[in-house]
């Protein structure tokens, strides 16, 4: 059985991850935003994690959905340089092991100080962000409104 | 009998009064996917679900049945799909509605008093969660990844598992299609004990092959987590 190249374009993926420009929002976010240990240690909540995380783990599977074993074969294709990204029929928008290396990468780079799972998170916006899934203005407008509401008596 | 307002209850649990960020940017950026057409909200819904009601007790329970039971034990090293239906998880069909990294096949890596396993993922983070639930940051980071294929005695001692040197250490590398559990060697000390007495001790690190049950031990170590000295691929 061949084994598995990932050298060449995993070494290209982790260069481009880790050259990758910041994201002015996340950015900000990173430096003022309040994260779970420190906000769970002040009101003296022990849950471990914070709420969002599940949704973000629901949120991360299904953006990969439907592609279990038969996509992952795929990318391994694409990860053995059989393939190019952009051939992939019916990849989900964003696939497994595409989000998993990108959050390594980017754990060790940008959001290396960020505690998890807000690093996770992070990484994710981050990922789609640069794919031009999201837009980051769009993004701060409804983070604005999401406040509001959330504020909203 | 008056109006109690406390009813007898405990008094609430401390709640967080506060929207950080972090929690506003993962409501905005799901809401902006279910708007794009990325996913649907009752997709979303049914992940989320699922990642609310998973943990380590079916594995646990796997474990402390086959302590008791030999034919269950037999069950869980030929066939272990079946073993896992007995504890109520069906591993092809976990969630009823399809996951895109857990059908799959789990295989039970059964210890000796001379043989201990220990499992990782090289490639990213594959775990069996329908019965093990979520991995720990530390299963997922680079350097543990990177780091027990290479030096496994060394990096299960920052654990506090420090094995004699007569014990072989066997390293499973999980990936899409199989992914692993460790059964324990029962400890001593746990004679007479039942199903769930048992259960208790096997804990997600001892699953994982990074800790040794044993009575009274029922929690997970904190792990610290390094940032690693090269990528990992």
């Amino acid at each position: 059985m061949a084994e598995l190249n990932t050298a060449a374009p995993v070494d290209d993926l982790v260069a481009e991850a880790a050259n990758w420009t910041p994201v002015s929002l996340l950015e900000q976010i990173k430096e003022n935003g309040r994260v779970w240990t420190d906000m769970a240690a002040d009101y003296g909540v022990t849950n471990p994690d914070p709420p969002w995380k599940t949704s973000l783990d629901g949120m991360c599977e299904v953006l990969a959905a439907g592609t279990c074993s038969s996509m992952a074969a795929v990318e391994k294709g694409w990860l053995a340089g059989d393939t190019e990204r952009s051939n992939l029929e019916g990849a989900p928008p964003l696939p497994l092991l595409e989000r998993r290396w990108e959050e390594d990468a980017l754990s060790e780079t940008l959001y290396q100080d960020v505690p998890y799972p807000e690093r996770q998170l992070l990484a994710l916006v981050h990922s789609l962000i640069k794919r031009g899934l999201v837009k980051e203005e769009d993004l701060a407008a409804r983070m604005k409104q999401v406040h509001e509401r959330l504020a909203a008596d | 009998m008056s109006h109690d307002h406390h009813h007898g209850h405990n008094p609430p649990a401390p709640m967080v009064d506060e929207v950080s960020d972090f929690e506003a940017l993962e409501i905005a950026v799901r809401e902006l996917c279910i708007e794009k057409g990325l996913f649907t909200a009752d997709d979303h819904r049914k992940f989320t679900e699922f990642a609310e009601h998973i943990g380590p007790t079916p594995a646990a329970r796997m474990v402390a049945k086959a302590w008791l039971d030999p034919a269950y034990k037999k069950l869980c090293l030929t066939d272990s799909l079946a073993a896992c239906k007995a504890v109520g998880v069906d591993l092809l069909n976990p969630t009823g509605f399809g996951t895109p990294s857990d059908y799959t096949d789990v295989r039970v890596l059964e210890d000796t008093p001379t043989l201990h396993h220990v499992v990782v993922c090289t490639l990213c983070s594959c775990y069996p969660r329908p019965i093990l639930g979520f991995q720990p940051e530390w299963y997922r980071t680079p350097n543990y990844r990177r780091r027990l294929v290479r030096w496994p005695r060394q990096v299960l001692a920052e654990f506090g598992l420090v094995l004699p040197s007569d014990v072989e250490i066997r390293v499973e590398d999980s990936n899409q299609k199989c992914r692993f559990i460790v059964m324990p060697v029962r400890p001593a000390g746990t004679e007479g004990w039942t199903e769930d007495q048992l259960t208790e001790i096997v804990t997600r690190d001892c699953l994982i092959g990074v800790a040794l049950p044993k009575p009274g031990m029922t929690s997970n170590v904190k792990f610290p987590v390094h940032k690693a000295a090269k990528p990992a691929h």
